[in-house]
């Protein structure tokens, strides 16, 4: 084994403070490591990777333009990867289940010298020529890092309680003058079709949209938005009462709005007593 | 003994005018708010049972009584009624207020451990490098807890200056990280420092434009803040050329957090409007009426 033996390592981190403290405690644990490379994002963590093929990539996970495990997923082969994160309960308990290195930011110099230890051990045994190579396979890798990102994407929806459900039309987008007025789904109290717009109704203004409501139907979420009537779809928060007029018909009054609106007959089972 | 018989028989009849009396008042009460289709019911089976009975009278009385009731009393006594009613709701939409406003407390209360933990390695790391910024950064995120966590926020006061003073105790952090990929400019007149306007609302709006517009964008951006007065409306608008809003992405406890406290203390005199500029971005604008100062 010779000590001469140098090795490469690229810093990927959006914050610069932040590869600024990894580049000096890499320097003092490890000063033979030659930092070949800083990326300030992902895409140019891949760039710089592919160009420099470093021997080690440090990669923070939350970075603009690609996410450090998307880098890693094109680094793996070439480079040994170390996840970097600073907060990030998921991600931590994804990597306890996997083999995958990682470092806690802000990260401390005894940790870092235990990481270093281990990478060292590992790349000169595969330098060493002969069958002891014992990095692990790039597939198995590979498959880890696609394990943790689907675990990472479904942990994540399921984290956030606010949004359960990924996918529906969450803001309207109304043409008021040059601009683009975006109102939240929460903030709309119905849509009503009218001719060949849709009429956005909330409690202190009305847009037009060119959207149909049976494209509104199909956009929105079926938990969140009722239909009550051909022509009318109601945020179901906003019903404050139901009642019914001397014809019978189904009538709803809504919160923070005069009108009321009529329930149809096709619709009114949504409104029977429990 | 005698005495104390005619005590007795004065306190039934008092009880018994007690009771009448109650028992026509709910009579009143009721004949007042009834549907006439259900008097007229009422009319029919009254007659009906006093006509089996041979004895047409008290059926008709009834009738008279309760027709005088309905025509001379019973909208009056129903207005009193629906009043009532309002009242007690009214009350109860007050205690709502009450509840909300502690759950907004609460809500606005939060610091996100993330930029705690960030902030804190960040002045670590600068201990070791550059000192002097490292006293920069301390002193602002100080600023930034004075006035973000709960147990320290002063419980009014809440005027724009302070409230763009927290803002720059933020964003001057945020640069410290971001460095050049954030840039931020200011636009709030002096004069209008000492207008009032509630807490958290201009942080919110600005980390939203951190968080989700530049952040995600590789080459950073600008959070521009503007205060003015148009027609006695003070309008705040934090604006980013950042990445956009999805129509997909959840607009979160923020932003529903916002305006649900704008509905409850200006009702609807107050609005918060999200637009995209044709030039891409975000802009997030609060208006609400325009007063100098706070109230004595």
């Amino acid at each position: 084994m010779s000590p001469e033996q140098t090795f490469t390592a690229l810093i990927a981190d959006d914050e610069a403070p932040m590869r600024d403290l990894l580049r000096a405690r890499l320097q003092a644990v490890w000063p033979e490591l030659q930092i070949v490379a800083e990326a300030a994002n992902g895409l140019q963590a891949v760039e710089l990777g592919e160009q420099h093929k470093p021997d080690i990539a440090f990669l923070d996970i939350r970075m603009p333009g690609m996410s450090g495990i998307e880098a890693a997923r094109q680094l793996y082969r070439h480079s040994q990867i170390v996840f970097a994160t600073a907060y990030d309960q998921y991600a931590l308990d994804a990597f306890q289940q996997g083999a995958l290195d990682y470092l806690l930011k802000p990260v401390s110099a005894e940790r870092l010298a235990t990481t270093c230890a281990r990478l060292r051990t590992r790349l000169e045994a595969s330098r060493q020529p002969g069958p002891a190579a014992a990095a692990a396979p790039p597939q198995d890798i590979g498959q880890q890092l696609a394990q943790l990102t689907a675990l990472l994407e479904n942990k994540g929806k399921a984290a956030a309680e606010e949004r359960p459900k990924n996918g529906y039309l969450r803001w309207i987008q109304a043409q008021v003058g040059a601009s683009l007025r975006m109102v939240s789904t929460r903030e709309v109290l119905f849509f009503q079709s009218d001719e060949k717009y849709t009429r956005v109704q909330t409690a202190t203004s009305e847009f037009l949209i060119r959207k149909t409501l049976k494209e509104l139907l199909d956009e929105l979420d079926p938990d969140e938005f009722w239909r009550i009537h051909r022509s009318t779809l109601v945020r179901v928060d906003a019903i404050a009462e139901v009642s019914r007029d001397l014809r019978g018909r189904q009538m709803l009054r809504l919160k923070g709005h005069a009108g009321e609106l009529e329930v149809s007959r096709n619709h009114s089972y949504l409104f029977q007593q429990m | 003994m005698r005495a104390s018989q005619i005590n007795h028989a004065l306190d039934f009849v008092r009880e018994a005018i007690t009771e009448a009396s109650k028992w026509w008042w709910r009579f009143f009460d009721w004949v007042a708010v009834v549907e006439w289709r259900r008097l007229f019911l009422t009319w029919f089976l009254v007659l009906l049972f006093f006509g089996m009975l041979n004895t047409p009278e008290p059926a008709v009385w009834y009738i008279f009584i309760s027709f005088a009731v309905k025509v001379l009393a019973g909208g009056k006594r129903k207005a009193e009624l629906v009043a009532r009613d309002a009242t007690v709701q009214a009350n109860v939409a007050t205690l709502e207020r009450r509840l909300m406003e502690a759950r907004m407390a609460a809500l606005q209360a939060q610091v996100e451990p993330h930029f705690l933990f960030n902030t804190l390695a960040l002045i670590g790391q600068l201990i070791e490098t550059d000192p002097p910024e490292a006293a920069r950064v301390h002193a602002h995120l100080i600023d930034y807890l004075r006035a973000t966590l709960p147990q320290m926020r002063a419980r009014d006061g809440g005027t724009l200056g302070k409230q763009v003073e927290l803002s720059r105790a933020y964003l001057a952090i945020m640069q410290a990280r971001m460095k050049e990929r954030l840039r931020v400019r200011f636009t709030v007149p002096m004069f209008l420092h000492s207008a009032p306007f509630p807490p958290m609302m201009l942080q919110t709006l600005i980390e939203n434009s951190i968080k989700h517009g530049l952040e995600p964008k590789i080459e950073g951006g600008t959070v521009t803040v503007r205060a003015q007065v148009v027609d006695a409306t003070l309008q705040v608008e934090v604006c980013d050329d950042g990445v956009g809003i999805d129509p997909h992405a959840d607009d979160g406890v923020g932003l529903a957090n916002i305006r649900e406290r704008l509905q409850l203390l200006y009702g609807s005199q107050a609005e918060l409007v999200i637009a995209t500029p044709p030039g891409g971005g975000a802009c997030a604008t609060i208006r609400l009426p325009y007063k100098m100062m706070e109230d004595a």
